[in-house]
């Protein structure tokens, strides 16, 4: 899942100051789920920006809305209308970046503006505490690491470690950062597979990740008539 | 919307109370009015089900009770006491809606023979619907077996006339000592211009027993004795008494005898002790006022001189129902004893006078058993109906009353149609007990006892021994309601399957299976989970708290448009539970505001999201207060570990736009909240001016 986490209220005021109708748009999957921009914080969101107002005795208009999720066309279909009806000046968007990128395009001549930091892509070790452990690079070797990632979880993004700075299983930048390669390393011995550790990985074609530029996933069957369009891009 | 809350609404689940009731009393609507206050909505809430109100708040078998889902905790809510608080507490407004006057009397006249629970309850319906109903009473005070056989220590007749003064002011009329079949005849009310008769005659005899000796002086029977003690001639009674029969008339009997005079009663049941009839609690105090009770033994004989009753004789009995079920008693003729007695009292069961029908041609089952259809209550001549226990046989005040309801719409039916209405036997799906697992997390929180006069007391006279719940008992015993089937609801279209709620739930009942799920049987209706949950998904049946802006926004924007306010503008939420007396509710609304504090009472102060903390600052209020339960007493495990964090979250929010923290305050009710909340409002009242004045002064 993205990890996100609210941005202060007083950084999202700044963005917003000159606008007298303003719109709050949650999104109801991962930032759901991260606690972060789901529909309740929309609310908190919007009771701290009109606090904030009302105390400059600014008389600003603050509208609450919460899309299913903001990086599909469908579900935002509606938000230009609604956008355009109600005279909204300005969106803060409480998806992650991908919902703000994409409601950019959607509006085209409407302001989007983060109200989240968008962290990593992660998994909830324990109630309210996410990790980073994936780091979308478009070509997963976890096969070869007893499926842990050397990409995200090693500080380094080394691919044949551990290097001298690991201490303890933690690593050298942090104490309370575990070492992905001692985990890489504990998991194998379990797995029983730890000697294919001693093959060296040649070094890596990153064009595969964000190096190689923005990315496109097409599905044949989903999207048939992007094949043609998608191969003449390659 | 959500297909779980489609579901829910479409195939409405009771409270087992509620389902349990024979006249499906809403009790936890009734409950829920009490503990906000609402009286007036309660007393109307409960006539509005049954007419006889005030004497069930007294004697009522409360099968509601029996069924309460909190038995599986502690004990059942005293929800009798609790009707009987209504009344009580409502005496003065009874009154006044009572003089508002009924609707006009234009159509057919209705006779009613018999002015019991039945009788009444369908006189008063049928006048409501615009008939003229006229009770025929054969006796001098009406009310059935409630005014003429039970004993004024468990129901004083003020209390029975008050239930039918209400039902005889809707426009019903009462002819009493008037015997239907000797005075009149039926044919005679045919005559005279009713449009269709009830009969609702009750079982006004009672059953002897066919043993040697039965004819002697000394010897008694239940009812024309207990009928007797309510005149104004008490019977004397001997030094001993035997009472035989193990129900409800012979505990009855007992305790009157005991009451009269008499210093060993002693009741002799064939009945086991566990298989006696008569409620377990009667037994119980039956016992305390110094009855002796032989349980398995059976009367063989009366012994006397000259006809005078010396007492009787007795054998054992081994088993009184046969493997049917039947009632067959068997006896074993070498296991005897023999008991003195200057009176004996036979109380083993009643029986239908069927005089009213003489010569009428209505067909009988048998010398005292009317023949009637049970779906249709029609008697097999055309326009005579009955109801009660003339023809339901022997049962309790409320079930009377269920069929006098019955019996009125079946007569409204033929009136205005000509044809019989088929009423089957409905029972209201309800909603199943509490799985252990979540019972044994539910905190323990012991019924309020009602003021009960002791045993030695109660024995000189025929004073009411129960005391009723003054206010502030009615409400801690209110509070104990678990508010069953207004559980969490979770609208799936929004549920993002976060698990929050299945994390933070206290009672384990929350789960997640693609969208999060509570079942109703196991939801204890605390709301931790909606005012938690990431994506608002999750509503409460009762009580949301997803309005605070719009409810304190008028009330703080006037407060603060008034010139020169000096004091600080606070809302305060508290918990409600906390309150002893409605009074406190209607100072609070009421006088407090003006001073610039603006009470708003939740049934637990953890339904309270991070957002709805905020909202008293979104409409300009200087600060807030939150007031919970007091140390111990919440009725939901975590509950003010959540509103604490929440707190915290607000208190950042606070801070990240500049405004001080301390805005926001916690309290703990002490003892109650008249005892403490007026003192924190004020002292949070005067930290926060402090804060407002230096924060303007800053500005400045
Ligand atoms: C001692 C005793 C204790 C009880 N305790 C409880 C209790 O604690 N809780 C509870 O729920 N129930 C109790 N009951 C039962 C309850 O009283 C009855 O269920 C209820 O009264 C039945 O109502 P009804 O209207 O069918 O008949 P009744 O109450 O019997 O009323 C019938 C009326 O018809 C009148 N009548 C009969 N024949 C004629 C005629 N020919 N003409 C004119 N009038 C006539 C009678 O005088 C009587 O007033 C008790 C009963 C007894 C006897
Ligand atoms: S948290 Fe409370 S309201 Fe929510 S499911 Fe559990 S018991 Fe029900």
């Amino acid at each position: 899942m993205i990890v996100a986490e609210r941005k202060p209220l007083a950084e999202i005021r700044g963005f917003v100051d000159d606008y007298r109708r303003i719109l709050i748009l949650g999104c109801g999957t991962c930032a759901t789920v991260c606690l972060a921009g789901g529909e309740a914080e929309v609310k908190v969101v919007a009771a701290g920006l009109r606090i904030s107002f009302l105390r400059d005795e600014k008389e600003v208009e603050i509208l609450e809305d919460c899309v299913t999720r903001q990086c599909e066309p469908e579900f935002v279909a509606d938000l230009p209308r609604k956008v355009q009806d109600e005279g909204v000046g300005a969106v803060v968007s409480l998806g992650c970046g991908v919902g703000v990128n994409f409601l950019a395009q959607t509006l085209e001549t409407v302001p989007v503006f983060p109200g989240v930091n968008t962290e990593f892509f992660g998994a909830a070790v324990e109630p309210g505490v996410w990790l980073e452990m994936c780091a979308g690079c478009g070509n997963c070797i976890l096969h070869l690491t007893g499926g842990i990632c050397p990409i995200a979880r090693c500080s380094k993004s080394i691919l044949n470690g551990p290097c001298g700075g690991s201490r303890d299983g933690k690593c050298e930048i942090n104490p309370e950062v575990e070492c992905g390669w001692a985990l890489i390393v504990e998991r194998m011995k379990k797995l029983g597979t730890l000697d294919r550790l001693a093959e060296i990985l040649p070094p890596r074609d990153w064009s595969t990740s964000h190096h190689g530029g923005p990315r496109k996933v097409i599905h044949p069957e989903a999207a048939p008539a992007a094949i043609g369009q998608g191969k003449a891009e390659q | 919307m959500s297909g779980n809350r489609l579901a829910q609404e479409q195939q409405p689940v009771y409270a087992p109370c509620t389902a349990a009731c024979p006249v499906h009393t809403d009790t936890r609507q009734l409950v829920e009015f009490i503990v906000e206050g609402r009286y007036e909505d309660a007393l109307e809430l409960l006539l509005e089900a049954n007419p006889f109100s005030s004497v069930c708040g007294r004697i009522c078998h409360h099968p509601c009770e029996q069924s309460c889902r909190r038995s599986k905790v502690d004990a059942p809510v005293g929800l009798m006491r609790l009707k009987r608080f209504v009344v009580e507490a409502m005496r003065d407004y009874r009154l006044s809606r009572r003089t508002a006057g009924g609707p006009p009397q234009k159509r057919e006249k209705v006779a009613v023979i018999g002015s019991g629970p039945a009788g009444l309850t369908a006189a008063g319906d049928l006048a409501r619907e615009g008939f003229r109903p006229v009770v025929f009473e054969r006796s001098a005070t009406p009310g059935g077996l409630l005014g003429n056989a039970i004993p004024r220590y468990r129901l004083p007749y003020a209390v029975v006339k008050e239930d039918i003064d209400d039902i005889l002011a809707r426009g019903v009329e009462l002819r009493t000592a008037v015997t239907v079949g000797q005075d009149l005849l039926l044919e005679d009310l045919f005559a005279e211009g009713f449009a269709a008769v009830l009969i609702a005659t009750g079982l006004s005899e009672s059953r002897t027993l066919a043993i040697p000796g039965i004819d002697s002086r000394g010897v008694l029977l239940a009812l024309p004795f207990l009928r007797t003690v309510l005149s104004s001639q008490p019977p004397a009674v001997g030094r001993r008494v035997v009472v035989i029969g193990g129900g409800n008339v012979a505990v009855d009997v007992a305790r009157t005898a005991r009451r009269l005079g008499a210093e060993k009663v002693t009741m002799v049941c064939l009945e086991s002790r566990e298989e006696m009839p008569a409620w377990s609690w009667e037994v119980e105090e039956t016992e305390e006022e110094g009855v002796q009770i032989m349980p398995s033994w059976g009367p063989r004989s009366v012994f006397g001189e000259d006809g005078e009753l010396k007492g009787l004789e007795l054998r054992r009995c081994t088993a009184v129902f046969d493997s049917d079920g039947r009632f067959s008693p068997r006896f074993d003729e070498n296991d005897t004893a023999t008991i003195v007695a200057d009176n004996l009292i036979i109380a083993i069961g009643q029986r239908g006078n069927l005089t009213c029908l003489r010569g009428s041609g209505v067909e009988t089952d048998g010398p005292d058993r009317i023949r009637w259809d049970p779906g249709t209550l029609a008697t097999s001549r055309e326009g005579v109906f009955a109801c009660g226990e003339v023809a339901t046989g022997p049962g309790s005040a409320v079930e009377a009353v269920f069929d006098g309801h019955r019996a009125a719409k079946a007569i409204v039916h033929y009136l205005e149609t000509d044809e019989l209405l088929e009423q089957p036997p409905m029972e209201l799906p309800h909603i199943g007990e509490i799985p252990d697992e979540v019972a044994e997390k539910v905190p323990v929180l012991s019924p309020v006892a009602a003021e009960v006069l002791s045993p030695e007391d109660r024995v000189r006279d025929f004073s009411e021994i129960e005391r009723g719940f003054t206010e502030a008992e009615a409400l801690a015993e209110a509070r104990r309601c678990l508010a069953c089937t207004t559980g969490a609801l979770v609208d799936e279209e929004r549920c993002a399957g976060c698990l929050t709620c299945v994390r933070i739930c206290p009672f384990g009942v929350a789960t997640v299976e693609q969208t999060a799920a509570m079942p109703q049987e196991e939801c204890m209706a605390c709301g931790l989970c909606a005012a938690q949950c990431p994506a608002a998904a999750i509503a409460l049946k009762r009580f949301g708290t997803n309005q605070m802006r719009e409810m304190v926004q008028p009330v703080v924007m006037e407060l603060k448009k008034r010139a020169g306010a000096e004091a600080a503008v606070i809302v305060s939420y508290c918990c409600l539970f906390e309150i002893t007396g409605r009074d406190f509710i209607r100072r609070a609304q009421e006088e407090y505001p003006p001073r610039g504090i603006v009470p708003v009472l939740v049934p637990c102060v953890a339904r309270l999201s991070v957002a709805d903390l905020l909202s008293p600052f979104e409409v300009g209020a200087d600060g807030l207060v939150v007031i919970g339960c007091s140390e111990g007493s919440c009725l939901y495990p975590t509950a003010e570990q959540r509103v604490m964090e929440r707190i915290r979250r607000a208190k950042g929010v606070l801070a990240e736009i500049g405004l001080e923290s301390e805005r926001i305050d916690y309290w703990r009710t002490e003892r109650s909240a008249e005892a403490s909340w007026t003192a924190f409002w004020e002292l949070s009242q005067r930290k926060l001016s402090r804060i407002r004045s230096a924060s303007e002064e800053r500005r400045r």
